[in-house]
């Protein structure tokens, strides 16, 4: 008998966790074919309007009198709330990676000694095997200053070549074990804050004219989707602060340091230029493509 | 002193070979012509068009109606136009969740002109403006206006009586439709015939 109630009990609680699963699996995205990448737009939110999976594969951030290539892709991704006047407001991506932290790589490391371009490749190789190794290299972090509210992004500027067409609040990071893990270059209270264009920029000098580029559109999915290729953002007409928090209790030695390296950082002084590949998507198309989807 | 008059009859014979050249783009320049007699005054040239369609890699856009009035006349031998009026009914998209909710051409007048590309008569549309607003909650468009700027050419064929918009005649007449900032396919196939002084006439450019 109580071998039986045994087995009725073990029975009931593996249809439990069975049916629990189940309910995990239910609740999770299973979106197929162009629909994947929107795996974590907050699309169960009904005031979300569209999804937003933006690549920059390449590019440039110059801060100051240091470059700093794009050289590991960094992904922006969430949804977007109804435009008002054009311009959209940023919903958070659901698992809280709205902008992927990807380490990039500062030439010349923490003693910024930059090899000329026309330096033999063996001096190269050598400059970049002491200044770039993990004791001297320096990465550079993009992340986000603001929450994900404060991106602001303008389909009509972005595709028209006018105007901004994303706002992005951000602070780079700077690390290196001798930095320590404070060393930032804005922060939640003094973001840099990049007005970023497919058009023309107007920076205050020394810095001159660039131009972005909307790029190549082409709907997907009967046109609820639409990928943007070669699409160039930029903006160079942004400040930033100065950096703070740099080598830990020697921060008042190490961050003047640092500041020094990077020169003037007023606006006129420093650059973004990101190329990217990006898709966007009616999130009720994306929402019926997860309900088709069981 | 040979020379001199040699090398004067070489430049002599350039320039009548340029002369020539020039009076032959100059002659190329086409007219509208009514039964052959080139049209004196002006004329309203009236229809609809067969098929139209426009299009941006991945959705396609078409009218069921669309109409168009063309004033045109003969300037200096040349002929040109004036687009006055353009209603678009019945517009769809090849998409089952885009559907078109306004669509309509802005800033009428737009001018016309006829030119010759490789011996084929050729009406360029200048100063194009349509505006579509898009709806479908599961569209990527939805809400959203795109406007088709820039210059059409089409070829006119005179037998047939008809002028056609599509990839070839744009390129071919260096003109361009834009959308979202991308060049655009537009293809068209219009009747050209006249609607006022010289209704049933056969209309031909050259």
């Amino acid at each position: 008998m109580q071998k039986h109630r045994r087995r009725v009990v073990g029975t009931a609680l593996l249809v439990v966790a069975l049916v629990a699963l189940g309910l995990t699996a239910s609740a999770q995205a299973k979106l197929v074919g162009n629909y994947t990448k929107f795996v974590q737009c907050p699309y169960s939110n009904p005031e979300v309007r569209k999804c937003l999976y933006s690549t920059t594969n390449s590019g440039e951030v110059v801060l100051g009198s240091k470059k700093v290539p794009i050289e590991k892709p960094v992904v922006l991704q969430g949804g977007t709330l109804k435009a008002v006047e054009g311009t959209a407001k940023f919903v958070a991506a659901s698992n809280g990676i709205t902008l992927s932290k990807a380490p990039q790589n500062v030439p010349g490391g923490i003693l910024g000694i930059v090899p000329e371009a026309s330096s033999p490749p063996l001096v190269k190789a050598l400059i970049k095997f002491f200044l770039e190794n993990s004791l001297t290299g320096v990465n550079s972090t993009l992340e986000l200053a603001k929450p994900a509210s404060e991106i602001t992004i303008n389909e009509t500027s972005l595709v028209g070549e006018e105007g901004t067409a994303l706002k992005l609040p951000v602070k780079v990071h700077l690390e290196n074990p001798f930095l320590g893990k404070n060393c930032f270059v804005g922060s939640s209270t003094t973001p840099i804050i990049w007005n970023l264009t497919t058009g023309e920029t107007n920076p205050p000098v020394p810095n001159k004219k660039i131009t972005g580029k909307a790029g190549q559109l082409e709907f997907l999915e009967e046109g609820s989707i639409a990928e943007i290729k070669e699409n160039v953002l930029v903006d160079n007409a942004w400040s930033a602060p100065t950096a703070s928090g740099c080598g830990g209790i020697l921060s008042f030695l190490v961050t003047p340091i640092i500041n020094a390296q990077l020169g003037s950082t007023a606006a006129g002084h420093n650059t973004a230029v990101l190329n990217n590949t990006l898709f966007t998507a009616s999130a009720a198309a994306v929402r019926e493509n997860n309900e088709l989807n069981p | 002193m040979r020379t001199k008059a040699t090398a004067i009859g070489a430049t002599l014979v350039a320039l009548a070979v340029l002369c020539a050249m020039f009076a032959t783009s100059a002659s190329a320049a086409p007219a509208w012509k009514f039964e052959g007699k080139s049209l004196e005054g002006t004329e309203v040239v009236l229809g609809g068009a067969i098929e139209s369609s426009m299009t941006i890699p991945g959705l396609t856009t078409k009218c069921e109606d669309f109409l168009y009035k063309l004033t045109v006349e003969n300037a200096s031998g040349t002929g040109k136009g004036s687009l006055t009026e353009m209603p678009l009914y019945n517009c769809t998209t090849n998409s089952k969740v885009c559907s078109v909710s306004t669509i309509g051409a802005e800033k009428l007048p737009w001018a016309s002109k006829l030119t010759t590309v490789e011996t084929i008569p050729y009406i360029i549309i200048e100063g194009v403006k349509v505006s579509i607003y898009y709806l479908g909650s599961k569209c990527v468009l939805d809400e959203t206006l795109v406007t088709v700027t820039g210059s059409a050419g089409g070829s006119i064929d005179n037998t047939a009586e008809t002028a056609t918009f599509n990839a070839s005649t744009l390129s071919a007449s260096k003109t361009e439709l834009k959308a979202l900032s991308q060049k655009i396919e537009w293809n068209g196939l219009f009747p050209t015939e006249a609607f006022q002084w010289h209704r049933e006439q056969a209309l031909s450019v050259s």
